[in-house]
């Protein structure tokens, strides 16, 4: 377990490094590069030096990199140049959103798909198991984007069912019930599209467990004890099917993010990948620099709560390599 | 494991479909731009439906929407074929020298792989490229720089294991020359892993490059899959999208199916859990 735990922060550190060189590696000056293009139009002299020195950039790289990390450990994560407010601020306004959309498609997809994959996997090569895999196989071609787009101009646009962007009617002064019911509205759409693009793999994922623990001796016990067919296939096959798929957690996650990028940019949903687009085109880099960050660190978290869970699961894995 | 490709892709219903979809990309890529006209030249019929001229209609730019589809498979065809083979060469390189080396060199390099494992590599490949606005290229150089850990892992497994297999060892001792071995033992066994890695690694640069196209990240006069949809999509509410929009859309589609498909069958080739069928 310690040895992951290296990795992790070798990743972490990576990741640091990353958000801290790719805005001084761009061509140009480096404060135009941290502060946003049309910042220096009203860039006078003295606002200039305060920046120079607040970034440290009158300073060698190390001593910059030592900087930048003791403002992150401060909790600083810069200004957003398009809005005007500490980045920061942005953040805690968009989380609420993604963890809503994201958290609602990860709890669907993982039920679902994890249904669907034990019944698949005890009923191997049938024919109901062939028009899964042949379906979730379709499925899995089409990338998050497509799926989202697809369903934005079937039942946003052609049929008008759902709202096409947005999270809420803004100004409509809705509290309560009415309230949700707008919420839930907005979420149909993007939390469709984001389910559907998860769940191919998760189904795929735990139907590949299954096909490995139905052949256990344990299996072939409980069947010889007389034990119910759905017994056997939930709580025998099934649980033990479960290690591989709770490992597989951090991986999850990082494509959700990925799907969260397109899928919110295509609805607009106000999340942290409506976000980070927002912040790529505007090239507003303080902004990109605190979204990159905070999904980063999102995944490298999940994929370090899969390695305990599987620890916990089952303790031979603690061994890296 | 020495595996007949041909008659792996041929006897299932899998490879034949993705070998023959892949197929037609590739045929379409290679000789289709000689066929069509300009993608790129503007005219005065815009958004005009399907007709005899525009077998898809034109966009809002009046550009001939098939010109373009015919030459988008070039581009995604050529970053998937310039992603997958650097990607390959990088992981065997690096997972061989691991396997090969071992000590303190194979910890480094594994403590690296892991690392790069762990890392949201679609997100950094998406952020790296709209910070330097990459073209084609680049994409290729950033894809392989965070994709080859996966089957890096892999070869430097199967190396450990080779190293030491008894056919590989008669071979030395009847005095086979280095090159000998690892042409004739070590590499076909190898190979397979390699194909799987290649497949994965174009699979990921294809939906990359019609995403970034997608999300407006680079160069904007670039004619792709990714950002025929995004032009698309700001027209929705027109009826084009059943010319526009799904005829790139089935199209990434069906390349992005093909690679899973060959891959699928070369990983059930390699797993022997998946080999016997069995009902439960």
């Amino acid at each position: 377990m310690r040895g992951k735990l290296i990795n992790y922060l070798i990743a972490l550190l990576i990741i640091l490094t990353l958000n801290f060189l790719l805005p001084r590696l761009m061509p140009g000056d480096p404060l135009q590069a941290i502060h946003g293009g049309e910042m220096l139009v009203e860039l006078t002299p003295e606002r200039e030096a305060e920046l120079l020195r607040r970034y440290a950039l009158d300073q060698p790289l190390p001593r910059q990199f030592a900087n930048y990390l003791g403002r992150l450990a401060g909790g600083d994560l810069g200004r957003s140049y398009y809005y005007a407010v500490p980045v920061s601020e942005v953040i805690r306004g968009a989380l609420p959103w993604t963890l809503l959309l994201a958290g609602s498609a990860l709890v669907l997809s993982s039920v679902a798909g994890i249904l669907l994959g034990i019944e698949a996997g005890w009923r191997r090569d049938r024919p109901a198991d062939r028009a899964l895999v042949g379906l979730t196989g379709l499925l899995n071609g089409f990338p998050d984007f497509l799926i989202g787009a697809l369903l934005l101009v079937v039942f946003g646009a052609g049929l008008a069912w759902f709202p096409v962007s947005g999270a809420l009617t803004p100004y409509a002064g809705l509290a309560g019930p009415a309230l949700a019911a707008d919420v839930a509205r907005h979420l149909a759409l993007p939390l469709t599209a984001l389910t559907l693009a998860n769940l191919a793999g998760m189904f795929l994922l735990t139907r590949g467990a299954m096909l490995g623990t139905i052949r256990e001796r344990y299996v072939l016990t409980a069947r010889a004890k007389g034990l119910r067919d759905r017994t056997i296939r939930y709580r025998h096959a099934g649980r033990a099917a479960m290690s591989p798929v709770a490992a597989r957690l951090g991986v999850r996650v990082g494509r959700l993010m990925v799907g969260l990028l397109f899928i919110e940019t295509i609805f607009a949903y106000p999340g942290v990948g409506h976000m980070l687009h927002q912040a790529l085109t505007m090239r507003d880099y303080p902004l990109l620099q605190g979204f990159f960050l905070v999904i980063a660190v999102t995944v490298l978290a999940a994929n370090l709560l899969a390695d305990i869970i599987q620890h916990r699961i089952d303790p031979r894995s603690g061994h890296a390599y | 494991m020495h595996i007949d490709y041909q008659r792996a892709v041929t006897s299932s219903f899998q490879g034949r479909t993705g070998g023959i979809i892949l197929g037609v990309v590739a045929v379409t890529a290679l000789c289709g731009p000689a066929l069509v006209g300009s993608p790129a030249t503007p005219s005065p019929a815009v958004l005009q439906p399907p007709s005899a001229a525009y077998p898809l209609g034109t966009n809002d730019f009046g550009q001939d929407l098939f010109a373009q589809l015919v030459h988008g498979a070039r581009l995604s065809l050529a970053v998937a074929l310039g992603a997958g083979l650097l990607t390959v060469l990088t992981a065997a390189l690096i997972g061989g020298a691991a396997g090969l080396a071992r000590g303190w060199a194979d910890t480094v390099l594994m403590r690296l792989t892991d690392a790069v494992l762990a890392m949201p590599a679609m997100v950094v490949i998406i952020v790296i490229a709209a910070y330097f606005q990459l073209g084609p290229a680049g994409l290729v150089l950033v894809i392989t720089l965070f994709g080859w850990p996966g089957t890096a892992r892999v070869v430097r497994a199967q190396t450990l294991t080779l190293r030491n297999k008894p056919h590989v060892l008669a071979a030395r001792t009847f005095g086979a020359p280095g090159g000998y071995v690892l042409y004739r033992h070590i590499l076909p066994d190898l190979a397979p892993i390699l194909v799987v890695g290649f497949l994965q690694s174009a699979r990921r640069a294809v939906f990359l490059e019609a995403g970034l196209a997608f999300l407006g990240i680079g160069d904007p006069t670039i004619v792709s899959w990714g950002a025929m949809i995004q032009g698309a999509l700001r027209f929705f509410y027109l009826d084009a999208w059943l010319w526009w929009l799904l005829p790139p859309a089935l199209a990434i589609a069906a390349t992005i199916l093909s690679f899973t498909l060959l891959g699928n069958i070369l990983e059930a080739l390699l797993d022997p859990r998946l080999r016997e069928v069995r009902h439960a």
